[in-house]
């Protein structure tokens, strides 16, 4: 008995203590010490308007349900991973991959993974105090049915911008980009991910091959606060070698004067001009592959 | 006897008898007799082979060698000589000196059952005695008593006591009835032991047996002699013979005009008179509801008398308290014994808090002889177990009883109906005992319920008490007979004692007290010949009583009471060694505790991570309601084992409350035994729980929580164990005392959401202040956040970002909204908005007043500027500035704060040194459904409004409260992690802690004083009906 008891308390005191070094107080106070609120070396507007400049990452779900090609679970990533995201840095991140991953499953009008993002999302917006930007009940509501699927989106796709505009307002645009980067990353890596099953798709490729603009986008967005901050410079790297391989393609704008017609009484004007992206095979293998690195490296 | 000294017994007797002429068919005879008495019948032949070897039994008729035997007797004399040395000398080995008596009695008997007294036989006992280190005077008194035949012979010696037919009634009590022969006694006074033997052919009982002429029986403790007549003959009356000359004590008890009112109105006493010198055996009898133990609770002092006084050497019993302390015993009726320990341990114990100044080898000897003087040393290691599981008998009880009084040496002790529920035998054995007590000068009163004729006798006075409290006699038991039947004129009435048998009819004197008059019918009626009142003016006619002469001298005193830390120790040691004792406590009060840790967490644990392949610990959700249920058994654990503690020992209270002994010691005793159980139960809990649910880190907090909790109701319990009477009371308001505390322990039901009655927004309830549960859940939950591992670098950091999100986004949003509200009604006249705009002002004021940050607002004076009537355009302008200002500043602290966390975060994780995993850390250490709880994230409004303020309702945990103008206001909402409290903060787990042993504490203060006790006594005594 005594023996049994004694036991439990060696085990129980061994379970407590573990092997691994524990920072003092001191490192830690010396880390925080060094901390300063550093402002971006670009103002906040010119931020902005890159910013405006890169298309929700909904519009390339459009494009998928367009191309006739079926929902599959297996791109995204999964709700549960949530719990994986412990740093204002991957909860930013998570947030955009999730807000793409939303888009995608009401495209698809897939209700119930729908409402696994859903929650994952606002619990990551309330982590980053960005929570009262979704009424998580009036969602919920919306999305049990399937004809609300436009007012939906809307809400979603609005409430996204909102939180860019808080964001910025609240000179927190840092997470504005990481928001933005997430959510264009995911788009690029569900469209690479279809375009491997859809090998004979050239509209697909080509997709792939316009992000090169936002690409170089994303790219100028990150380098803004790859000094203040260690994550993101860490992302900016990689995001580097993403950006090597885009070069290697190569868009071709050919200019032609835009043309008037009347249709249904109204004057539309015509853009004629057409941009030609050359690329090889070997290149969108190459992006897919870092795409997917990428991801893997901010999801686990 | 022993197999030994049986052996040795034999082999000496064997060699005695081989003296002079060898072995004679009487003496051989008398060993077998004698093997007889003392063996079953397999042994005996065993023993007689033994003797017959070595006395040469049968080849004594070889006639032929007779001369060669001769020649050979006096060569084996020598040899038996030494043989007889060793024998005798292993004995003195192995005997008491007792034992060694006993010897040399048989010896000589065997030598004297055929007056075959040669040199040499004479010779070989003397040899024994003298080896045996008995006086030369005993053993001649011993030789004379078992060889001579008549009392007469022996009248040269004090020590021997002749009783016969021609010994006069005064001399030998109450044996006088005509015998055959003399029974003779001898006192050994060195080992303080009576033999005795009869001479004559009646058939004599000596405690049941009869005895055989000329042979010589010990007269142990409590031995009764019985002749054909039936006059008995105890042990004590042969004692008072012996000890007549003793010193006499001086004491005078003298209790007169006793008068006793009950509370309710009632009359117990009317007038009672007792004059007592010392030793005597004063009987009390009455028939049921004569106040018989009224009487003796009064006389013992444990009631106050209303009217008269009791003195005691003429010291007044109530008002001398001091002076007589330790002079009075008191047995009662029950059994006041602990039922866990050894007979000996009680006495042991007992000892040990009358005598401080006694050390450990004094009170044991102290002990052992009061064990022996009531013949309990024999049983003294037996435990004594409950009336259903008895280990020693009534009569041993009872004895035992006395005996915890009794060694303490009372001058005057009270014992309350000893001989109730034994039998006949037992009865008079223990009213011997009590004889024998007052022989040595102590003065006994004894409530006795339908004595039997021979124990009747053995009282020294009688009070007979009639119904109502009416004392209708007072003086020596037989009169008592006469008196009553004389007063009613019955023929015989000088006759007290049957003429032929000798035996007294106690029931007689009832039958003529409450003799009924019979109708013209025949049948009785309900009307007594002689009512109480007149009996008791007959009994004042007919005696005079006198006080007895007071005596100065002060009374002896032997009791020395240990200090108040030493009785603590005591009572700690035998209350410890009782509960060791009882197995089954032992067990289940151990086991009780790792098994629902076990059960419980086993139950609640789950395959819990995201993806359901696995447990782990941060996405267990029901840890909120396990740290509940802890609390709850630690509570429910403190309860059941402390509720029946007091209960359990009242009887033994009652016994030492005339000990004077410290209540306090006593209570600390329990306190340091429960703890103690306590300690390890929680202990055993929280490691069992702790293993299988994989809390890391925590153990020790989590221990020392539920430890204070399960201290509090430790007191709580002895508390209600100190009010009420019965265990099974106390386990009924077991419920009425933990379901309180599971209400309002703050997880089951939000402190937001209960009665209006009883909450406060923004802060918990005062009741739910009351409960342990709710500051030890507190504790619980603030530490397991806080503190784990996980969380605890980046509280402080997280705390800062959490406040200022909170002042940034709704305090400043919420000040704003205020202002407008008041730029909007503030020309309104109706009664409804104008009370709201001025709720609005004072919101407002108060948030500003309360914020640390003053910004544009810094020297202005809130309270007079912000008002109905002096809010001007530019004042809402000021306040709308001011919570731009606000938001700014807070906006700044907070991005600071994040980045601040994120660059702790990066650090660790980017450190070789720490092998820092963020998400495993979290996985390991930090608890989502409790971080939740502490957070509050499920509630709608982040901040409301509540009679002037804005109460924030998220993130209570990061929440720091404001100092409260009042230095002892301890008030905050729920969560809080700090508390201020008296000029400083304190982290919530150590105030909360310190709150719970407050709580003991008072609660122990109410214990020391039985406030409850007395509460329930005050409602008690509150009428209800007519009656």
């Amino acid at each position: 008995m005594r023996n049994i008891f004694l036991g439990l308390l060696a085990a129980a005191f061994l379970y407590s203590c573990g092997s691994k070094k524990k920072p003092s107080a001191e490192d830690i106070a010396g880390v925080l010490d060094s901390v300063k609120i550093e402002e971006p070396a670009i103002s906040e507007e010119v931020v902005s308007d890159i910013i405006q400049q890169i298309p929700s990452p909904l519009e390339i779900s459009t494009l998928l349900k367009e191309a006739e090609t079926k929902y599959d679970k297996s791109h995204l990533n999964d709700p549960d991973n949530i719990s994986n995201y412990n740093s204002n840095y991957k909860k930013a991140l998570a947030l955009g991959i999730y807000g793409t991953d939303l888009g995608y499953t009401n495209i698809y009008e897939q209700n119930q993974d729908a409402l696994f993002y859903l929650n994952s999302i606002k619990s990551l917006a309330d982590d980053l105090s960005i929570g009262q930007f979704f009424d998580i009940g009036t969602i919920k509501r919306l999305a049990t049915n399937s004809k609300n699927l436009d007012s939906l989106l809307l809400i979603t796709t609005k409430n996204f911008n909102s939180i860019n505009a808080y964001l910025q307002d609240q000179k927190r645009s840092n997470l504005s980009v990481l928001l933005l980067t997430g959510g264009w990353l995911e788009a690029l890596h569900i469209i690479c991910q279809v375009s491997a099953n859809n090998p004979g798709n050239k509209q697909l490729e080509e997709t792939i091959g316009e992000q090169k603009i936002i690409m170089d986008n994303v790219a100028i967005l990150l380098s803004f606060y790859t000094e203040n901050d260690p994550n993101i410079k860490d992302l900016a790297t990689e995001m580097t070698k993403l950006q090597e391989e885009f070069n290697k393609i190569e868009i071709k704008t050919v200019y032609r004067e835009p043309t008037y017609e009347v249709v249904d009484g109204m004057l539309v004007v015509k853009d004629n001009s057409t941009s030609e992206i050359i690329m090889k095979d070997e290149n969108v293998v190459a992006i897919r592959k870092l795409v997917r690195d990428i991801r893997n490296k901010i999801i686990n | 006897m022993s197999e030994e000294i049986l052996k040795a017994l034999t082999q000496l007797f064997g060699i005695i008898t081989k003296q002079d002429g060898g072995v004679t068919e009487k003496e051989r005879n008398f060993v077998i007799s004698f093997f007889q008495q003392e063996l079953d019948q397999d042994s005996i032949k065993e023993y007689l082979e033994l003797y017959d070897k070595n006395v040469g039994y049968g080849e004594e008729n070889k006639e032929d060698e007779a001369d060669e035997k001769k020649k050979k007797r006096k060569l084996t004399s020598v040899r038996d000589s030494v043989k007889t040395l060793a024998i005798c000398k292993k004995i003195n080995k192995t005997l008491t000196q007792k034992q060694k008596v006993v010897v040399l009695i048989k010896l000589l008997e065997l030598v004297s059952s055929d007056k075959n007294f040669t040199p040499q036989r004479m010779e070989i006992i003397d040899t024994v005695s003298n080896v045996f280190n008995i006086v030369k005077n005993e053993f001649k008194l011993i030789e004379s008593f078992v060889i001579k035949e008549k009392g007469e012979d022996l009248k040269e010696f004090d020590e021997i006591l002749t009783v016969s037919s021609e010994t006069s009634q005064e001399e030998a009590l109450h044996v006088h009835a005509d015998i055959n022969g003399e029974i003779i006694f001898m006192a050994v006074s060195s080992v303080d032991m009576y033999f005795v033997k009869y001479t004559g052919s009646d058939e004599i009982n000596l405690n049941g047996f009869i005895m055989k002429t000329n042979s010589v029986y010990l007269f142990s403790h409590g031995s009764t002699i019985k002749t054909p007549k039936g006059a008995a003959l105890y042990y004590s009356e042969l004692i008072r013979q012996f000890l007549s000359d003793e010193e006499a004590v001086k004491l005078s008890y003298n209790a007169e005009s006793i008068v006793f009112q009950f509370p309710n109105g009632g009359i117990g006493l009317r007038d009672v008179n007792v004059f007592e010198g010392p030793g005597q055996l004063v009987g009390i009898m009455g028939a049921s509801g004569a106040g018989k133990t009224t009487l003796l609770n009064v006389l013992a002092g444990i009631e106050k008398p209303t009217k008269g006084s009791i003195k005691i050497n003429g010291l007044d019993l109530h008002e001398d308290h001091d002076q007589l302390q330790g002079m009075i015993g008191y047995v009662a009726q029950d059994d006041l014994l602990i039922e866990e320990l050894t007979v000996y341990q009680n006495l042991y114990y007992n000892a040990k808090l009358c005598f401080a100044d006694l050390n450990e080898e004094e009170i044991h000897k102290r002990v052992m002889e009061v064990l022996e003087s009531l013949g309990l040393d024999q049983r003294k290691d037996l435990k004594v177990g409950s009336v259903l599981d008895k280990t020693i008998s009534g009569g041993q009880r009872k004895r035992l009883n006395i005996a915890l009084e009794l060694i303490r040496e009372p001058a005057v002790m009270f014992v309350d109906e000893p001989t109730s529920g034994l039998s006949s035998r037992d009865s008079e054995n223990v009213i011997d005992l009590l004889k024998e007590l007052t022989l040595k000068g102590k003065l006994i009163f004894v409530v006795i319920h339908q004595p039997s004729s021979d124990i009747y006798k053995m009282f020294d006075k009688m009070v007979i008490m009639d119904t109502g409290g009416y004392q209708v006699f007072y003086g020596h038991p037989v009169e008592a007979v006469t008196y009553f039947k004389k007063t009613t004129n019955q023929v015989d009435a000088d006759r007290g004692v049957c003429p032929t048998c000798g035996n007294v009819n106690p029931e007689q004197i009832f039958n003529i007290i409450e003799a009924r008059v019979v109708d013209e019918y025949g049948q009785l009626t309900n009307k007594r010949k002689v009512n109480p009142v007149q009996w008791e003016e007959f009994f004042k006619e007919n005696f005079e009583l006198k006080a007895v002469k007071e005596e100065k001298e002060a009374p002896p005193a032997s009791l020395r009471i240990p200090n108040k830390l030493k009785q603590s120790v005591i009572f700690t040691i035998r209350d410890t060694l009782s509960k060791i004792s009882n197995k089954q406590y032992l067990l289940i009060n151990l086991l009780e505790a790792p098994f629902l840790a076990l059960i419980l967490a086993f139950i609640i644990k789950y395959k819990s991570s995201p993806d359901g392949e696995e447990y782990i610990f941060r996405f267990n959700e029901n840890l909120p309601a396990f740290l509940l249920m802890s609390i709850i058994v630690a509570l429910f654990m403190g309860l059941s084992v402390s509720a029946e503690e007091i209960i359990r020992d009242r009887k033994i209270l009652k016994r030492e409350s005339f000990l004077n002994l410290s209540w306090n010691s006593y209570l600390l005793s329990k306190l340091t035994i429960l703890f103690t159980l306590s300690a390890i139960q929680t202990a055993t809990y929280v490691i069992v729980g702790v293993l299988i649910l994989e809390i890391k880190g925590l153990t020790f907090s989590f221990w020392a929580i539920l430890f204070s909790v399960s201290c509090f109701a430790n007191v709580l319990g002895l508390n209600v164990s100190s009010a009420f009477r019965s265990a099974v009371t106390v386990y009924i308001l077991i419920p009425l005392l933990l379901i309180p505390q599971m209400i309002l322990s703050g997880l089951l039901f939000s402190f937001d959401k209960l009665n209006n009655v009883l909450s406060t927004k923004g802060k918990v309830p005062i009741v739910a202040d009351l409960m342990t549960s709710r500051w030890a859940y507190e504790a619980l939950a603030v530490d397991m956040f806080k503190n784990n591992e996980y969380q605890q670098p980046y509280f402080e950091v997280e705390m800062d970002e959490k406040m200022a999100d909170y002042k940034s986004s709704f305090l400043s949003k919420k000040i704003k909204e205020k202002l407008q509200f008041i730029n909007n009604n503030i020309e309104e006249t109706e009664e409804g908005t104008t009370e709201e705009v001025e709720e609005a002002f004072a919101i407002i004021r108060n948030a500003i007043k309360k914020e640390s940050y003053k910004g544009n607002l810094e020297g202005t004076d809130v309270d007079q500027h912000l008002t109905k009537e002096n809010f001007s355009k530019s004042v809402s302008e000021q306040v709308t500035t001011y919570a731009d200002q606000l938001r700014e500043h807070y906006l700044e602290q907070f991005n600071l704060a994040v980045k601040k966390k994120e660059t702790l975060q990066y650090f660790f994780e980017n450190n070789e040194e720490y092998d820092y995993d963020i998400n495993e850390m979290k996985d390991k250490y930090f608890n989502e459904s409790l971080s939740d709880l502490v957070r509050n994230v499920s509630v709608a409004d982040r901040v409301i409004e509540f009679k002037g303020q804005l109460i924030q309702q998220i993130d209570p945990v990061f929440h720091v409260p404001e100092e409260p103008g009042n230095m002892l206001n301890y008030r905050t909402h729920f969560f809080a992690p700090q508390k201020y409290f008296a000029g400083g903060y304190i982290d919530t787990f150590y105030f909360n802690i310190l709150v719970i042993w407050f709580m003991s504490l008072i609660l122990y203060i109410t214990l020391y004083f039985e406030a409850l006790r007395k509460l329930l006594e005050k409602f008690g005594s509150i009428k209800f009906g007519k009656k």
